[in-house]
């Protein structure tokens, strides 16, 4: 009737290991998104910046300018991200002086950024990159990356600490995914639209608004670029400070 | 056999080594403190439990009653703090029965020692414990392998750094009561913002000597939600259904029995 | 060793030897390897444990950088060429990282090539072994035959062996000298032959169906169907697979695509009009 287990304490193995190797990277929190809609995109990001339990900073921008109307995010390690995007507008100012101030297409600039992130490939950024722009027609388009480069165009992304968390209500929300017209009996799907900037706007902010309640990584505040054919417009919104 | 089963140990071992790993008990991150002042003593806690980098909840307790005047702050595994105060408290309620007298702020202090000792650490409850009993009021607190301190303030968990600089800053002897509530609160509230573990709200309790114990749940409520930007009602019928199945709970028979003439009252 | 790690061993880190070492690359004209970039290192004496520890989610769960994974391709020959099929799945450990991916590479108009294993890896030396396809076709005048190109990316592959590629992928094509070609080329540098390869975690799922129907005289809007349904049959069963499936047919005026069919939506009117999956309810 003994059921406990005899157990030496010296002959434990331990299953978590000491590490002592050459570890370069770190997780600096942080949640981005981008939407794009039919003449716009907009790319957000909460502005705090965390190690550990700790925050280094309650505004910290990750979300940029990069030039040539494209915004570009890379969360994750913020110090991966920082160079990511330093090395990416380093070369789009070399791109216009090589060739009279020419303008990058987004559609280049994203097959650009796959080289930066696959030269790295064996030892990559820690990041999720997004970028977001106007194409060629003038419609919106967002950008996402994995770590080592593989990338898609996309009508909406959601990158970093919360994405498993916003990536569904975006699904649902943005591309009405398990919405169907009511009275088909789950026959006719809800038809796709494009939003228009204020609903995106909305959805943007009950997204970051419900993640910083339940994500500790995300908070502070709230950083939206939009790029419409006017040029690229900053919002701030504040978010819960706990 | 009483107390915990360690029927699984090994096999949980065995089963780290193959990559399933434990799953994670919620909150390992806390702000507790508490402090005396004149005639009693203040405990304090954030109401956030979190499970990795997921907020659990949002509004929890952590404030844990031992005896009505004797209460403690838990931090550390929820569940071992929940259980290892369940079992004192009523070990306490026996002993100050059999005893017929109040139980001591000491006697819970001790055996929270022994009996966490006893588990080596494996029992993650982090407690600050305090009450007024019939030698005054006590501030103490006890970690998970069995140490205890005494102190006239104290704070635990992981905002206690923040915690502990709101302390050491303004805490003086002798305060009043308004000034020790206001000085836990804003020690907790210090945590909330600054520590990533904590968040919420701010539970207080008050244990004056003489006196019966206070709670103030939700003292502070500084994190309100606010009002979302849309509204997300989805009109019925969106969800498509696959298939539909009625049980019937209950047979409902119907009888109606006619009587030929009209029922007879009496008088 | 191979030539990429050698690059990085110590004994090379004398500038007489880099010079030596460049002044010879010049000459030697390795046309292949000219347009391939350079891809950096972490400065450590175990590049690939260390990419293993950070990025291998299979053997470390914990991980913090996961890759993209998880699929089912499928392509085979038969009387009228060359049916390609594949899911748009992407997992990265249990989180579905997209529902949207283009898992077939346009090479060029003649030439596929589906992407198993690493996302990042397949896209890039895909497009990669585009450039040096159109290179060919620029130096001799004529275009590549798929015996040739499916062993250009064999040959870079089998350059980085070891270091931790991953990649499972069927190059397709037509040529007037080869007609219908299909070769299998994976990270390790298999490359084979043949007439009928299913590749990805959901592999096993996709060749039952497929076996079980296949025939060389198959018509090709039945050959379509079949490819079709096999990779239902491995969206239906394999956790890592799904999405929609994106259909090509390859024949001797090159290839042709057949559309994006979305697994939720398809599977019910399969199930109806087969009367097939019965155990699933709707």
């Amino acid at each position: 009737m003994n059921a406990t287990v005899a157990s030496e304490y010296s002959a434990e193995v331990h299953s978590v290991p000491i590490e002592h190797r050459f570890n370069p990277y770190s997780d600096n929190g942080g949640t981005v998104l981008g939407i794009a809609g039919e003449d716009f995109a907009v790319l957000a990001g909460d502005t705090r910046q965390v190690v550990g339990y700790s925050i280094n900073s309650r505004y910290e921008p990750k979300i940029f300018d990069v030039g040539d109307d494209i915004v570009m995010t890379a969360n994750g390690f913020a110090a991966d991200g920082a160079a990511l995007i330093d090395r990416f507008r380093n070369q789009l100012k070399w791109y216009k002086f090589d060739h009279g101030g020419k303008k990058l297409s987004i559609k280049s600039a994203a097959r650009y950024i796959q080289h930066l992130l696959y030269g790295k490939r064996f030892f990559p950024y820690y990041v999720s990159t997004l970028i977001a722009g106007l194409d060629d027609e003038g419609k919106g388009a967002v950008y996402s990356y994995d770590p080592v480069g593989s990338y898609e165009r996309e009508q909406c992304r959601a990158g970093g600490a919360a994405a498993s968390l916003i990536m569904p209500f975006l699904d649902n929300q943005v591309n009405f995914k398990n919405q169907y017209e009511p009275g088909t009996d789950g026959k006719k799907k809800k038809e796709l639209r494009y939003l228009t900037l204020p609903e995106v706007l909305d959805l943007v902010k009950d997204a970051f608004s419900s993640a910083t309640e339940r994500h500790i990584q995300v908070g502070d505040g709230l950083e939206i670029l939009i790029v419409t054919k006017e040029g690229i417009r900053t919002e701030y919104h504040p978010l819960k400070r706990d | 056999m009483p107390g915990l089963s360690f029927d699984n140990y090994q096999r949980n071992h065995f089963l780290t080594t193959k990559g399933f790993g434990a799953p994670t008990a919620t909150s390992t991150g806390t702000t507790i403190v508490g402090c005396q002042f004149k005639g009693g003593v203040v405990i304090a806690a954030d109401t956030r439990a979190t499970a990795g980098d997921i907020v659990a909840d949002k509004n929890c307790e952590k404030l844990h009653r031992l005896a009505p005047k004797i209460w403690c702050a838990g931090a550390g595994t929820a569940a071992d703090t929940e259980m290892v105060t369940q079992l004192i408290a009523s070990n306490l309620e026996l002993h100050s029965l059999l005893q017929n007298r109040d139980p001591r702020v000491i006697t819970a202090l001790t055996m929270l020692k022994q009996h966490l000792f006893k588990y080596q650490g494996h029992l993650g409850a982090y407690l600050i414990v305090a009450g007024v009993d019939p030698t005054g009021a006590h501030l103490l607190s006890v970690q998970a392998h069995g140490s205890t301190d005494v102190g006239k303030y104290q704070s635990l968990g992981s905002g206690s750094l923040a915690a502990m600089a709101v302390l050491e800053t303004h805490f003086k002897e002798d305060m009043t009561k308004e000034e020790a509530m206001k000085l836990c609160a804003d020690a907790i509230e210090s945590g909330i913002w600054n520590d990533l573990g904590s968040g919420s709200n701010v539970d207080l309790c008050v244990m004056e000597v003489g006196k019966d114990a206070e709670l103030y749940r939700n003292y502070l409520t500084p994190n309100v939600r606010s009002q979302k930007a849309k509204n997300y009602v989805f009109p019925r019928g969106t969800t498509g259904v696959l298939r539909e199945n009625v049980r019937e709970l209950l047979d409902i028979e119907e009888t109606v029995v006619t009587f030929g003439d009209a029922m007879e009252v009496d008088a | 060793m191979n030539s990429i790690s050698q690059r990085y061993t110590h004994a090379n880190n004398n500038s007489v030897m880099n010079e030596i070492d460049s002044a010879r690359s010049e000459t030697s004209g390795n046309h292949q390897l000219e347009l391939a970039p350079s891809i950096q290192l972490p400065p450590i004496s175990q590049p690939t444990d260390f990419l293993r520890a950070h990025t291998d989610d299979a053997s470390n769960p914990d991980c913090k950088i996961k890759i993209a994974h998880g699929t089912t391709t499928l392509a085979f020959r038969f009387q009228g060429g060359i049916v390609v099929a594949v899911d748009s799945r992407a997992t990265q450990g249990n989180w579905i990282a997209s529902q949207t991916v283009n898992k077939v590479i346009r090479i060029n108009p003649f030439l596929l090539g589906t992407m198993a294993g690493g996302a990042a890896d397949c896209q890039y030396w895909e497009t990669w072994l585009g450039t040096q396809c159109r290179l060919h076709e620029l130096r001799e005048k004529e275009r590549i035959s798929v015996a040739a190109a499916s062993k250009i990316l064999g040959n870079l592959v089998y350059q980085y062996k070891g270091m931790g590629l991953s990649m499972g992928t069927m190059i397709c094509g037509y040529t007037k000298k080869e007609g219908p070609a299909l070769y299998y080329v994976d990270s390790d540098g298999t490359r084979l032959k043949g007439e009928m390869f299913c590749v990805g975690s959901g592999q096993t799922f996709a060749y039952g169906v497929l076996d079980s129907a296949y025939k060389w005289d198959l018509t090709i809007e039945e050959a379509l169907y079949l490819g079709k349904r096999s990779i239902l049959a491995a969206t239906h069963r394999d956790a890592y697979s799904g999405g929609s499936i994106n259909l090509y047919h390859v024949a001797e005026s090159g290839w042709t695509y057949h559309g994006n069919y979305n697994v939720g939506d398809i599977f019910y009117d399969i199930k109806e009009k087969e009367q097939s999956f019965n155990n699933v309810d709707g």
